[in-house]
Formats: structure tokens, sequence, C-alpha cells
């Protein structure tokens, strides 16, 4: 461990470091939208970033991740915001951070696997269409200057990268957010800066318990908030931890990243900062520029902290168009356009979660319920297609005058309608006899459909006999441990 | 696996020590009789060749990226594992010669401690070099995974500090009564490393005389029940001192001992006695855990 944490902090130094402060140089820009997104002063996103990022360096399951304020919790926060007041997201903050620690204690980790490739893109594709929508009441009523410099930004965020030698040492957004506020200073425009939105910070940030009266009222207001955030952050943490693990090829600890994303939350919010998780882009930025070990992290949130509390001044002339271009930037990147195209080609099911999800997020600005609906409707379309591995075989003996069902597969909640429909009620037998030893009854609606089976044949006049009824209930149990083996699991998916 | 038999396990680079670490392990293989299986990990360096620093965030990206770096990896991974091939063979070579029929050659990507720790139910001992390739032409000091290799497992390691190959003749074993050297105790008296022709000296060193000389007859008392050409001495003092010194006057050539006790953290407050040993003392070690 010792070992591997030196490795995490010293393995990669220079390309760390260098890393570090492209991904500083970004996060400036987007921790002042995305505070302005929650409706709060810019320093509340940069204090925010600059703790969330140090701490989760030391604390984080994923070396190399980059933490900060962010877009998918920022929308959470609006109406606490707005109907309490700061203190009040303060200490929501606080709260998200203690029950994501909670989650990580409880293995919460794991129920990412419920989310398939359709929720996550469903998730990135919302996600983009929000930041993208934050950035309008920046577009709305203002001059032809507004637009000029927006397009002037984007066309220099995606251009200069092609000039040659300049144009990949220099940030591109970095380019923009100079030469906008060079144009608009030196020329004398009159549009909206940074400096407008609110306060930025002039010192180093200090501890500060939020001011909040301690009781159940208050608890009752941020609670939701709390909870939201909590879930957000971590959804986008453990996604973001999944990318670059398979980026780099190594792996991570996600218990640890929910403890670590808990503690920076805490720590986020008794500093004066607001709730952060995990940033997909900026994390694909920092491993692209280089960036591998913990120190690129720490390097991001420390120079992020110098750069605007010694440049508090320069930074409040920037103009909103400067920052709106980076936002549009980051929105067009964080979409996935391949995901329009294969619309069409994949299965239906799999783009009617895809755009479910994303419906839900874009009306409710909440991404946890998307991914929910996306995690619902998902296995909804699961259980139907598990529902037509079942079918039911039938003989008669014309001696014996009896009549053999054979059922082969699945039975449970959503197949049982069908394994009742199989039977012929109005054939009249002497005897009859039920093979289920090649079944499987998952749930007690399946053992419930098979009584009735019974029971109506009964009063037809047959006798009814079932066989291999043991073979076909084990499925029944719980113990999904026993499964685990190969030869369990041939057992019951073999079916004999 | 499909051979139920446990291997001897030779970790090999392109060390200096790669040799006398492949000639021990034969030796080891031939005297308990067990399979030999050479292990030569590939560690990638997870580093790109050129970084972009642009930063800004666009379509696909994370696709390209993956692309990019797969396909340097990709040929990182070909060459180290191709030059890891050559070693292996030279490696295999020299056990044929040896007369060994059961020899395994593997490659594994990943670092050696991890790899250890995946193919720890197959090893009946570990055979390794005090110091990788990436430590070649410093004199003293250790590898930088020693440590973190020999906790990932609980088999006996066999860790080989000298270049020169010399079949062990005289063995030190350091006793302190602790449980790891307990364990160590039992393990040389099942002999599977001593061979008959091998001189254990059992070496109690403690504070005082009397206890040493308490430590030694309870330590005798197993070596006896095992069929092991034993000499005993106890000794007063500072523990790393007093062995080294009886190490030298006695020209001996290997020292076993329970290693590394504690753990990690108390490691980094009082330092380990086990490094401390490893790396005063020139000798060859069997370290049992």
């Amino acid at each position: 461990m010792l070992l591997s944490a030196k490795q995490d902090w010293l393995g990669n130094i220079r390309g760390d470091i260098l890393a570090g402060i492209v991904v500083a140089l970004a996060l400036v820009p987007e921790a002042i939208a995305f505070s302005i997104i929650a409706g709060v002063d810019p320093k509340v996103g940069l204090y925010a970033s600059f703790a969330i990022a140090v701490m989760i360096a030391i604390v984080g399951g994923r070396a190399g991740m980059i933490s900060a304020a962010t877009a998918a919790t920022a929308l959470l926060m609006v109406t606490l915001v707005k109907d309490h007041g700061l203190q009040y997201l303060l200490a929501a903050t606080v709260l998200a951070g203690v029950l994501q620690i909670v989650a990580g204690y409880l293995n919460l980790h794991k129920f990412m696997s419920f989310i398939s490739k359709s929720v996550m893109t469903g998730f990135l594709n919302a996600l983009a269409i929000l930041i993208f929508m934050a950035q309008l009441p920046e577009l709305t009523g203002v001059t032809w200057h507004v637009y000029a410099l927006t397009a002037l930004g984007l066309g220099i965020i995606y251009l200069f990268p092609y000039v040659p030698k300049l144009g990949q040492l220099l940030p591109s957004p970095l380019v923009n957010i100079v030469v906008i506020t060079l144009i608009v200073y030196f020329m004398g425009i009159d549009v909206r800066t940074i400096g407008d939105m609110g306060e930025l910070p002039d010192t180093l940030p200090i501890f500060l318990w939020p001011d909040v009266p301690l009781n159940f009222e208050t608890l009752q207001i941020i609670f939701p908030y709390s909870i939201s955030i909590a879930i957000v952050g971590l959804l986008e943490s453990l996604m973001t931890a999944n990318v670059i693990d398979e980026l780099t090829d190594t792996e991570s600890d996600k218990k640890r990243e929910c403890k670590g994303q808990g503690i920076a939350n805490i720590g986020s919010g008794l500093i004066g900062g607001m709730a952060g998780c995990a940033m997909i882009g900026q994390s694909i930025i920092n491993v692209k520029s280089g960036g591998r070990g913990r120190l690129s992290t720490m390097v991001a949130g420390t120079f992020l902290l110098i750069l605007v509390v010694f440049l508090s001044d320069i930074l409040s002339i920037v103009p909103m168009a400067a920052l709106v271009a980076v936002m549009i930037m980051v929105s067009i990147g964080t979409f996935d356009w391949g995901s329009i195209k294969s619309l069409k080609t994949n299965p239906t099911s799999a783009s009617t979660v895809m755009v479910a999800t994303v419906i839900v997020v874009v009306w409710t600005h909440n991404l946890a319920f998307g991914v929910f609906t996306g995690i619902l409707i998902g296995s909804l379309f699961m259980a139907q297609r598990l529902s037509q591995f079942m079918y039911v075989d039938s003989d008669y003996n014309e001696d014996t005058d009896t009549r053999t069902y054979t059922i082969i597969g699945q039975v449970f909640f959503n197949s049982s309608d069908k394994f009742i429909a199989f039977f012929d009620f109005k054939e009249a037998v002497d005897k009859i006899v039920i093979d289920v030893h090649r079944a499987h009854f998952w749930d007690i609606t399946a053992v419930a459909a098979l009584d009735k089976v019974v029971i109506k044949l009964r009063r037809e006049g047959a006798d009814v006999s079932i066989i291999g009824l043991n073979d076909a209930s084990e499925t029944l149990l719980d113990k999904f441990a026993v499964h685990d083996k190969p030869e369990e699991i041939e057992k019951i998916m073999g079916g004999h | 696996m499909s051979s139920t038999k446990k291997c001897v396990l030779a970790c090999i680079d392109g060390s200096e020590l790669g040799n006398a670490v492949s000639g021990y392990a034969i030796w080891l293989s031939q005297n308990s009789q067990s399979p030999i299986k050479f292990l030569h990990t590939i560690e990638h360096s997870h580093r790109t060749e050129h970084a972009h620093h642009e930063g800004t965030i666009t379509p696909n990206m994370k696709e390209h990226l993956l692309d990019e770096l797969s396909d340097e990896e990709r040929s990182e991974s070909k060459q180290l594992i191709a030059q890891g091939k050559d070693i292996l063979n030279k490696a295999r070579q020299m056990a044929e010669q040896a007369g060994l029929s059961e020899i395994i050659a593997k490659q594994r990507h990943g670092t050696l401690p991890d790899a250890l720790s995946d193919l720890e139910s197959e090893i009946v001992m570990v055979v390794l070099g005090s110091k990788g390739e990436d430590h070649d032409g410093h004199k003293k000091g250790l590898g930088s995974q020693l440590e973190e290799a020999i906790r990932a497992i609980h088999t006996p390691v066999f860790i080989v500090k000298d270049e020169k190959l010399s079949e062990p003749k005289k063995l030190m074993f350091a006793y302190n009564g602790s449980p790891t050297s307990k364990i160590a105790l039992e393990f040389i008296k099942q002999g599977t490393f001593c061979t008959a022709s091998l001189e254990v000296h059992l070496v109690c060193v403690h504070k005082n005389l009397v206890d040493a000389e308490k430590l030694v007859v309870e330590g005798q008392r197993v070596l006896a029940e095992g069929d092991i050409n034993t000499k005993t001495k106890a000794l007063e003092g500072e523990a790393a001192e007093e062995l080294i010194r009886y190490q030298q006057d006695n020209d001996i050539d290997t020292i076993a001992m329970g290693a590394f006790s504690h753990g990690k953290v108390h490691g980094l407050f009082f330092g380990s006695f086990t490094t401390q040993m490893l790396l005063e003392s020139s000798a060859n070690f069997l370290l049992i855990r």
C-alpha cells in the first residue's frame, strides 16, 4: 500500500504538474459558471473546487481523477439557494458529504452495475443539454456584441489548437478568455463581466461553520437537497472513475472514492464552498494532458486557488461572453453525438432507455431521477425479454389417456400469464402430468400460477401430478450465493 | 491449474542478479522435487509519450484518447513481452541443462507484488533478486518492490543478494521466539530447504544471555524433531549487530528468519528489522512469514 501510495503521488511528477496546471486553468471558468448556475457568488464555486480537488487528491479512490464544483450538483441547489440562502446550501453540502460517507460504508457503489450503457449515455446527454440551457440567460436580452464575442470565443477555442506549436502548448479556452477580455477592455465595449455576477475570492478561504439553526426544521429543509446531491455526486464520480479506469487501464477503489467524495464535500461546506463531485470532462483532459497521479489533482486545486486569489481583479473584468463560450464547448464536448446516429441502429429498448433518461433529467433538472427512470425502464425491458425464455411442450398418450405438459424455462411474475395460457383446460383427459424439472420458478407469482393451473385442471376432473417440483423451486430461495458456482448455474440454466 | 503440485517460483528480469536467481531456483527445485516456474512480469509505465495541453473538451474525446493510449501501450507491451521471452528462454535452457523436466515459463502483466499474490496458491517458495533491473549499477540498496513483494505472500521467499552462484552450505537461523519466527522454525524443521549437507546455525540474540540461552533451548528442541544438522549459539546484545558479526565470523552464506512481523505503519516509524538486515548483510536470505 505504501509503495502504491508513493507511486500514486510521485510516479509521474512532471506529467502531473503540467496536467494539473492545464486542468486548473480550465477549472476556473467552469467553477465560476457553476456558481452562477447555483445562484451563488463565484467565490463559492471557486473555494469549493479548491477544497474538493485538494482533499480528493488525498482521500479519493481514483488517482488522476479531477473533482471540483460541478454542473450536475449545482443544478440541484438552485431552489435551495433561492428560497433559503447560501448558509443552508453550506449545511446541505456538509450533510451530503456525511450521506456519501455512509453510502461508502454501506458499499452502495456496488449498485453501479445496474447502470447500463444507455443510462450512462442518457446521463451525459442530459448533462450537456442542461449546461447549455444554463447559458441561455446570458444570451437573451443582450446586445449583438455578446453574440459576436461568444462566436469569436468559440472560434478561438476550436481553431487555436490547430496553430502550429503554440496550439499544443496553451490551452485554447484560456486563450479565448485572454483575447476576449483584451478586446472588451481596450475597445471599451459595455458587456456583462464576471465581476457583475458576485464576489470573487480575494483571500484564502477560512473555516466557517454554516450559520443555520441546528434543529429539525433545518434538517427538513436541507435533507431532500442533500440526498439528491449525494446520489448525483456519487453517480457522476463513479462513472468518471470507470472512464478513467478504462483510459489508463488501471483499477480504482470505488468504496474509498465514495467516502472520499463525502469527506471532500464536508470540507468544502466548512470553508464556504458548494458541493461537487468528479468531473468527466476535466478528468479526461487531465489524462490527455499527461496527468496520472494524485499529484495532478492536488496541483489543479492548489494552482486554482493561487490563480484566483492573486488574479481576482483581472478575473472580475473577464466578460461573461468568454465564459459562455467555454461552457458551450463543455456542453458540446459532453454530449454523445454518436448516440443520435445510433438511435436508429441500437435496439429500441436501448434507445428508449436513453431518451427517457434525458427527458426526465431535462424535465426535473435532477440527474438522479433520470438515472432511476433509466434503470427502471431498462429492468422492465429485461424482464420482458427473460419471459420469452419459456415454453411448454405437451404430449398425449392414448393408452393411458394421459396428457403430459413439460415446462422448460423461466417462470416469474412477467411470464406467469403466458405460462397459464399454455394449458388446454377444455380437453377432457383422465390423467395430467406436469413435468417442471426443467423449469425455474423465480418468485411466488410463478408458484401461484402453478397452483392455479393445478386447481383448474382438477376441477375438470383430471388426476394431476407434478414431477420435479424440488428442482424447479430451487430458484425460489434467495440463496444467490449457492448459484455462484458454475455447476449450480449450469443446473439452473441448463435445466436438468 | 491442472497439476496440483506447487512449484518453486523464480522471479526474473533482465537484471544482473537474474542468472543467480534462476540458479538458486533450479537448486531449490531439485532439492524440494517441485516443478520450477519462471515468472517475468511486464510492468506498464502508464506514461504517455506525448501529452496534449490544449485543454478543450471535444466530442468523442474519450474514444479518441482511448484509441491513442491503447495503441501506445500496445507497442510498449509487445516490446516488453519480446524482451521477457528472451529472458525466460535463457532461464529455461539453464533449467534444462540442469536436468529438470517440469519447467514452466510464464509472463504476467502488472507489478511483481500483484503477480505474486495472484499466484500464491500454486507456489511453494519464491526466489527473488534483492533488486531489479531498474537498480543495476547501484552497489547498495534494495529493489523498490522488494518489501511489497515479500509482504504480498505468505510462502517462504529466498532472496538472492549476490550475483555469484554457490550452493548454500551454512545457514544461520535467527530465532527470537516471536510468532513469525516460530513459523520459520517449523519451516526449517520440515527440511524443504535444508539438504543433509547444510549446516544450520541456530542463533538467538537477547539483551541478556540467560534469555538468549532459553531461546536456544526452545529452538533446539523443535529442530531436534527434524533431521537437521544443527549448531547453536546464544548471544547478548543488539540483534542486527550481533547477527551480522556472527554471520561474517562463521562464513554464513544464508540467513533465515521470520520476516515483517509488524505492519507497514510500524515499519514506517520504527524501521523494520528485516529491512535493516537485508540492507546490512551481504548473505542471501530465506525469509519466512
